[in-house]
């Protein structure tokens, strides 16, 4: 079985933040409209990475299930072998067990760096949720008379951290979980879906793409 | 006089070969781009399958809520997207053909307009560096059969293909393979070999 990589990838381009603002408009921007951009940004490049990432452990765990179906095939192999007395075989297995143990540590290594991806995403949430509290106390209820950037208020901002924060903690607990059933499962149908819920990370929708882009429109980082 | 007419013959018919070699390549390379995508179409097919099969109910999965449906969404999102390229693969596959039709109609046109001034001794020679006129007209009206019938049939692989039907859409890139025809592929090519010294003979 070979799980081939046909992900829809979008194009995007990597920001940052010397490329995005020029030094006289970043002179402009302080207080929440500058920690607005920054996060934006950090969205875009921590997504980025997010999927690079992704790619990377699903290459890692389609190794995980073909050494796995070699491993079993061994033992078969194996039990077959015993009636003659060749020691050819467990010497394989072990082998191979090595290396299935090597994939794992592996794929664990991504899940960590995930993770740490998720954590920051976490402390962005937070910023904004200081940010509305900041502008309340600020400006009141209703918040500040005009639009920091194009039409978005504060809350909404703190929204659209929250909605993407909650899409990805999502999708690291499913990839959690296939990390510790990937190597486990002896059911060939159930290994494919862990493969491709892997790859296709179904909780991350169209409408989260959206989301982000809007976010990089709405701060001045796509330009309309 | 009877020279003007085998003469302006020969110069479509140099055309002809032209296209067909032009096209030759065009095609090869096209039907190699299509490879890797129906294997992938193949894959995702696997994929929707093994989803379909498992209840995951019964799977540490469970606790992840609509995981089935949105996977499956992926997937088929996937497919189409596959398809599309595929599809984009089809038309440059027509062209090939249109272009091999259009010379052939043009080439036969020429002929039945000159029919009456061509004797049948001037249409049945060959020399040694040129094949006769009835000979090449036969290849290339062969080289056109077997590129339409090649896109007839690929285009009928992948109209029938239907996402409901995943055995189906499993087995396609297998399918897929065994339309292709190195024989006929190789008689194209034996074609243009032996019109060589013809075309360069303008």
């Amino acid at each position: 079985m070979h799980l081939i990589v046909c992900h829809l990838k979008l194009e995007v381009q990597l920001y940052k933040y010397s490329e995005t603002t020029t030094p006289a408009r970043k002179g402009n921007l302080t207080g929440s409209a500058r920690k607005l951009k920054d996060n934006a940004a950090d969205w875009h490049n921590l997504i980025l990475k997010w999927d690079r990432l992704n790619e990377e452990g699903s290459s890692v765990a389609a190794k995980i299930v073909n050494s796995k179906i070699s491993k079993e095939s061994l033992k078969e192999h194996d039990v077959l072998m015993e009636g003659d007395h060749l020691s050819v075989a467990p010497s394989l297995v072990h082998q191979n067990s090595q290396e299935l143990q090597a994939e794992c540590t592996n794929l664990q290594n991504i899940v960590n760096k995930m993770a740490h991806i998720l954590s920051k995403m976490e402390k962005m949430v937070s910023a904004g949720r200081g940010m509305c509290e900041l502008e309340k106390f600020q400006y009141g209820a209703k918040g500040r008379p005009a639009p920091l950037f194009q039409t978005w208020s504060m809350q909404q901002f703190a929204e659209v951290s929250s909605r993407l924060y909650d899409v990805y903690k999502q999708e690291l607990a499913l990839k959690q979980t296939i990390l510790q059933e990937l190597a486990h499962t002896t059911n060939m149908d159930l290994s494919m879906v862990y493969l491709s819920s892997w790859l296709y990370q179904p909780y991350i929708e169209d409408s989260s793409k959206l989301l982000l882009e809007s976010l990089l429109i709405e701060t001045g980082h796509r330009a309309l | 006089m009877s020279q003007q007419p085998s003469s302006l013959l020969h110069q479509e018919l140099r055309k002809c070969f032209r296209v067909l070699e032009a096209n030759q390549n065009i095609w090869k390379s096209v039907l190699a781009e299509c490879t890797p995508l129906m294997s992938s179409l193949g894959n995702l097919a696997e994929q929707l399958r093994a989803l379909k099969n498992v209840e995951l109910v019964n799977t540490p999965l469970a606790q992840f809520p609509d995981l089935k449906e949105r996977l499956q969404y992926k997937l088929i999102q996937a497919i189409d997207t596959v398809l599309g390229k595929l599809s984009e693969k089809m038309y440059a596959l027509q062209l090939v053909r249109d272009s091999i039709s259009k010379q052939l109609l043009a080439v036969v046109q020429q002929y039945e307009q000159k029919a009456d001034s061509l004797d049948i001794h001037s249409c049945t020679t060959r020399s040694a560096i040129s094949p006769s006129v009835a000979d090449m007209l036969e290849w290339f009206q062969d080289a056109e059969r077997y590129y339409r019938v090649q896109y007839i049939q690929r285009k009928n692989l992948l109209q029938i293909l239907k996402p409901d039907e995943l055995v189906f859409m499993e087995t396609a890139p297998k399918r897929w393979a065994t339309l292709d025809s190195p024989r006929g592929e190789e008689n194209i090519s034996d074609v243009l070999h032996q019109v060589s010294f013809f075309m360069s003979s303008d």
